[in-house]
């Protein structure tokens, strides 16, 4: 039976209502702290995706390796490379309109035409890196393959940026699980505070045969009431906070390079995780200390 | 139905608070525990309904080895007896009929039947019309009825009791006596008592068990009993 664990942890809320709210407000502050770091970490991990998948390295071919089967080859070499997620091949045709319409006007176009049957381009293999922190070894890989004349990649300060960016985004992951478990110790204090200024009534209820499941539910409950009141503020804060910074930066920072998430979905979903991790740690914080506090009585 | 066989007691701390004891309590039997302040009867108490263990010695009651029960086994051994204490102990939050109903919802009662068996055992003890209080409503004999009620609520074939008339005044006690009498004649409950009252013990009397130091200096079948010691 559900109803009567719901009904008592709801009565138990009311009646001790500023326990329940200190309880709320170790909850509430810890939540507005996670909140922060996970919208700078995803945001981080935005930022990084948009990066990497700009890398490219472009493999130009020698005009010696012209036939279909060194090009096969070479495909089949490039694919083989450690890292490499993506291949594709641009012949020099293709290069050469892709040369031409690199120019705005028509005129200088046309200067180029003649040039199409003595076509200077060369056949191209462009190459998308698994990540940032593998395009130099993708790199000098392709350099090693017979046929390649020429590999290119953008900045060696982009990559650097992609690194130091993946340990940013690791130490913010630290970050919010280290705040969830403080989370927990701070709830799980602020109920212990609860249940023994309750100890009479446990004791009766022991008294009266009350297994530790019976008694503990209604606690059980009573935590994730806590943890769900304790996420509404950390929840309004996120949701107002984050629109009005994206409202006001235009969803870029600095100078265009950085693309903010839209807040439409992921300041729902990050609501929904906030909920979700106050549910748990109201449960868990309130699951230990009942249950410290029931193992040993008899 | 209570069985104590060599019990000693020893608090952690190292106070001896029982010492040999040897009773033997049969169904139906309303037993009295007296003896002066310190000497122990509040510890048997607490080894009868399991929130103490002997530290050598067996306690039986209603077959099962009190001492040995682990934790999480007292609360199910509880529902086998009642316990009544001096300082009543209803939940404060609760009103009469809750704190009543409270003993059987533990043991999984549907909620009709809880109904029914509240209204009875409230009607024996004569509190029907205050079901709906709250237990600081209500005068102090008046409360430690409804502990009664609810001690007996599961039918339980053993009533324990630690000094239940000990915060009342005399009336009040002799109301208590005569629900305690009417239920163990009613319903056959083994009861054991423990008091200090001993215009009580002489006024109603039955087997009394006479503790002094941790040792059973006495039991007296024919109960009454008169200081010897001065
Ligand atoms: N929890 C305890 N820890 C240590 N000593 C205790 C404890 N409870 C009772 N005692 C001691 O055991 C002795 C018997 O106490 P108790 O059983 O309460 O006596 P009574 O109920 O007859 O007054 C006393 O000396 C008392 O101080
Ligand atoms: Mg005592």
């Amino acid at each position: 039976m559900i109803s009567r664990p719901l009904k008592e942890g709801f009565r138990g809320v009311a009646r001790h209502w500023g326990m329940s709210i200190s309880a709320a407000i170790a909850v509430t502050i810890t939540l507005v702290m996670i909140s922060i770091f996970m919208i700078f970490s995803f945001n981080l991990e935005n930022f990084t995706k948009d990066i990497e998948s700009s890398l490219e390295i472009s493999v130009l071919v020698d005009y010696d390796y012209d036939s279909q089967e060194q090009i096969d080859r070479i495909a089949t070499e490039l694919n083989d490379i450690d890292g490499v997620s993506e291949v594709t091949f641009s012949d020099k045709e293709q290069e050469f309109d892709f040369y031409l319409n690199s120019f705005e006007d028509e005129t200088t176009r046309s200067a180029f035409e003649p040039f199409r049957d003595d076509n200077p381009m060369h056949n191209a293999f462009y190459l998308e890196a698994k990540s940032g922190s593998v395009i130099e070894s993708v790199a000098e890989q392709a350099k090693t393959i017979e046929g390649v004349d020429t590999v290119s990649y953008g900045g060696q300060s982009t990559i650097d940026l992609v690194g130091a960016m993946s340990s940013v985004r690791k130490v913010g992951f630290v970050i919010v699980v280290a705040m969830t478990f403080l989370a927990v110790m701070l709830i799980q204090n602020a109920i212990k505070l609860t249940i023994s200024s309750r100890k009479d009534e446990i004791t009766i209820m022991r008294n009266v045969g009350a297994t530790n499941r019976f008694i503990r539910s209604p606690f059980l409950i009573e935590g994730i009431i806590t943890g769900i009141l304790g996420s509404i503020i950390p929840i309004g804060l996120s949701i107002v906070g984050y629109t009005y910074l994206y409202r006001v930066t235009g969803g870029h920072m600095l100078s265009n390079m950085f693309n903010l998430l839209a807040p439409n979905p992921f300041i729902y979903r990050l609501a929904i995780a906030l909920v979700v991790i106050g549910v748990v740690v109201g449960y868990i914080g309130s699951w230990i200390s009942v249950t410290r506090y029931l193992r040993w009585k008899r | 139905m209570i069985e104590c066989n060599h019990v000693y007691k020893q608090y952690k701390n190292g106070t001896n608070a029982l010492y040999d004891l040897n009773i033997s309590v049969e169904q139906g039997e309303f037993v009295y525990i007296i003896g002066p302040t310190g000497s122990g009867k509040s510890t048997l108490i607490k080894l009868l309904d399991g929130e103490e263990t002997p530290t050598k010695g067996d306690v039986n009651v209603v077959g099962i080895n009190v001492g040995k029960l682990r934790p999480r086994q007292v609360p199910l051994y509880r529902r086998n007896i009642g316990v009544v204490f001096q300082d009543f102990r209803l939940l404060r939050a609760k009103t009469v009929f809750e704190n009543v109903a409270y003993a059987l919802e533990v043991i999984n009662m549907k909620k009709k039947p809880i109904q029914k068996r509240v209204g009875e055992v409230l009607e024996l003890v004569g509190l029907q019309s205050k079901s709906a209080s709250f237990p600081n409503q209500l005068s102090g004999g008046q409360q430690q009825r409804v502990a009664i009620a609810r001690a007996i609520a599961n039918r339980p074939k053993v009533l324990i009791a630690d000094e239940p008339t000990g915060n009342l005044d005399p009336e009040k006690s002799d109301e208590i006596m005569d629900l305690l009498e009417k239920i163990n004649a009613r319903y056959g409950t083994t009861i054991l008592m423990v008091t200090h009252d001993l215009t009580l013990v002489n006024k109603h009397r039955k087997r009394t068990i006479v503790l002094e130091n941790g040792h059973i200096v006495a039991d007296l079948a024919e109960g009454g009993y008169v200081r010897h010691d001065q």
